[in-house]
């Protein structure tokens, strides 16, 4: 049984299709004006909408195309049943970001089969996500952060997890998995060679499964990569695995801006002292002058040493926001590193692996992955 | 609201440059009849919605009452035929369901169209055209396709075309 919400101005067409949603064992929410359906939606949070097309304060396509604007409703199975019943309104409907249609008059068992068919469509697969460290000052623990969460997000989502060292040389990724980095972003094909099979046979793995694209780990006269290889290689990544996390070098050259104009979130790190602060809103207004579109950012506070210089507020009055996170020094890193297993897979609560646990878990659900599989799993129990 | 005997019916309306969606009440000899009725040179209509043809599944405008001349219409599509005839029954069919079908093809401002025409006697186009009552000719499980637009088509059970409009008419054993 589904809540479904139907908006059709005409209120005896409205009432008829209400009563054949009860008969078939759902539970209409009956809208006459389409302006107050947006609203509505937002209040009933119903399982689907069924949307007549010619209503005349707004059609039924703006409707839509309203709805496909509001994250939360951007899956929400949506039906048009309209008079309008030629193709081309098929096609109106379909572009408007319906997922069916259906022309009047209905018969109650047409209307039940589409209905019953949107309902009990599978869910898309999770949404693919790439996300980039980044802080122009080096030394406040970005490498460790990226690795932690790279493999926290392996972990909770067993999906596919690609971690992208851009550095120029003396990359430590590498050596935060305990990897050898025999193929590096160095090696990588001519951009227009570039394609997944070669991609991917230039990436290391790490036991837990986490793939990682290291950089040049000696530190010889180092080649930064252009910004059409980090182009090709992110959009590659991003057609193949779940999650990239690109861990961003301290400078601003063109593969960084361009890692920062594709990623989904831009997590900015920053450590709790004065020079840290300063750097972090001097890079925020090289990034508005470069005109980076950032989708979404976050800053982090991590504490790489048992001293605080700067309270937590400090920080945020000095970024004049408040930092999403805030990871505590954590005296195991040392350990870690030594042992080439990120603090993240091991059953320690520190502060480390605690918060990047907790952003990885947020970020997984975000992409709708454990929705997925929870709903896989019951329905396997059923 | 229908009065007693009428009944409302949706119909999609072009004009040269317009498509127009929309309801009509009519009597039980359908839409026909109603084109046909010499009292009024208008067609009248409820909740009209515009597009253009180019754009034909875009809404432009609404409105909740709309006229239109009939001889500026170039055609009707109905989805069923029983909104605009009288089809008659399996023993005495109405004098538009009768006869043998007569494929035909027709052009009109912007469209060209396809279907059927049901007919009695010998099949050339003038007699067709000057033997069917009235100024629309029924064409039965028609297509219209925009001249100008290819990919834009309609398909309906029952189109009424304005034979005034009608610019090249071919039977099917004409044009092959």
């Amino acid at each position: 049984m589904a809540k479904v919400l139907i908006v059709d101005d005409d209120a005896q067409l409205l009432h008829m299709v209400g009563m054949m949603l009860e008969r078939g064992g759902h539970t209409p929410v009956l809208v006459e004006e389409p302006e107050l359906a947006l609203q509505r939606i937002q209040e009933e949070m119903p399982d689907a909408v069924i949307v007549d097309v010619m209503m005349p304060t707004m059609s039924g396509h703006d409707l839509t195309r309203e709805l496909r604007e509001m994250e939360a409703f951007e899956d929400l199975p949506v039906l048009v049943l309209t008079a309008r019943s030629q193709a081309v309104d098929r096609e109106a409907a379909l572009e408007s970001g319906a997922n069916d249609y259906l022309s009047k008059p209905v018969v109650p068992k047409e209307l039940m089969e589409h209905l019953d068919n949107l309902l009990n469509q599978p869910p898309k697969a999770p949404g693919r996500m790439t996300i980039s460290l980044f802080s122009l000052r080096g030394g406040v623990g970005r490498t460790t952060l990226a690795v932690n969460l790279a493999a926290a997000l392996r972990r909770v989502s067993q999906e596919e997890v690609c971690l992208v060292d851009l550095s120029p040389s003396s990359g430590q990724a590498a050596m935060h998995l305990r990897l050898q980095a025999r193929h590096t972003w160095a090696d990588l094909p001519s951009v227009n060679q570039l394609d997944w099979s070669n991609v991917k046979s230039h990436l290391l793995m790490h036991q837990s499964g986490l793939r990682l694209l290291a950089a040049p780990p000696e530190p010889q006269l180092p080649i930064a990569p252009s910004g059409e290889l980090t182009t090709a290689v992110l959009e590659i990544l991003r057609e193949n695995v779940a999650f990239t996390i690109v861990d961003l070098p301290p400078l601003f050259n063109p593969a960084v801006q361009t890692a920062l104009e594709m990623s989904d979130m831009l997590l900015h790190v920053v450590t709790p002292e004065v020079v840290s602060v300063q750097i972090a809103l001097q890079s925020v207004k090289a990034i508005g002058k470069a005109e980076i579109a950032v989708k979404q950012k976050a800053f982090i506070l991590n504490q790489v040493t048992n001293e605080r210089q700067l309270p937590a507020a400090a920080v945020n009055k000095g970024l004049k926001t408040r930092v999403a996170f805030d990871v505590g020094y954590d005296p195991n890193q040392a350990r870690a590193l030594a042992q080439g297993v990120p603090l993240s897979l091991t059953p320690a609560k520190s502060a480390l692996p605690a918060t990047t646990k907790r952003m990885a878990g947020g970020l997984w659900e975000r992409t709708g992955g454990r929705a997925q599989r929870d709903e896989a799993s019951d329905q396997q129990q059923a | 609201m229908a009065t007693l005997g009428r009944h409302i019916i949706n119909i999609d309306l072009f004009t040269d440059a317009y498509r127009i969606s929309g309801r009509t009440q009519v009597g039980t000899s359908g839409l026909l009849s109603e084109l046909n009725n010499p009292n009024t040179d208008y067609l009248d209509l409820e909740d009209a919605y515009v597009s253009r043809i180019h754009e034909p599944g875009k809404i432009i405008a609404n409105y909740s009452e709309a006229s239109f001349r009939k001889t500026n219409i170039n055609f009707i599509i109905l989805k069923d035929r029983r909104d605009g005839t009288v089809v008659g029954t399996t023993h005495a069919r109405s004098i538009y369901s009768r006869g043998r079908p007569v494929e035909v093809f027709l052009t009109i401002p912007s469209f060209e169209i396809t279907g059927e025409i049901m007919h009695d006697g010998k099949a050339e186009p003038s007699t067709i055209l000057v033997h069917t009552l009235g100024h629309f000719q029924p064409v039965f499980q028609a297509t219209a396709s925009a001249a100008l637009f290819p990919d834009i088509s309609y398909t309906g059970d029952l189109f009424l075309v304005y034979k005034d409009r009608i610019a090249i008419f071919c039977l099917k054993s004409h044009l092959s």
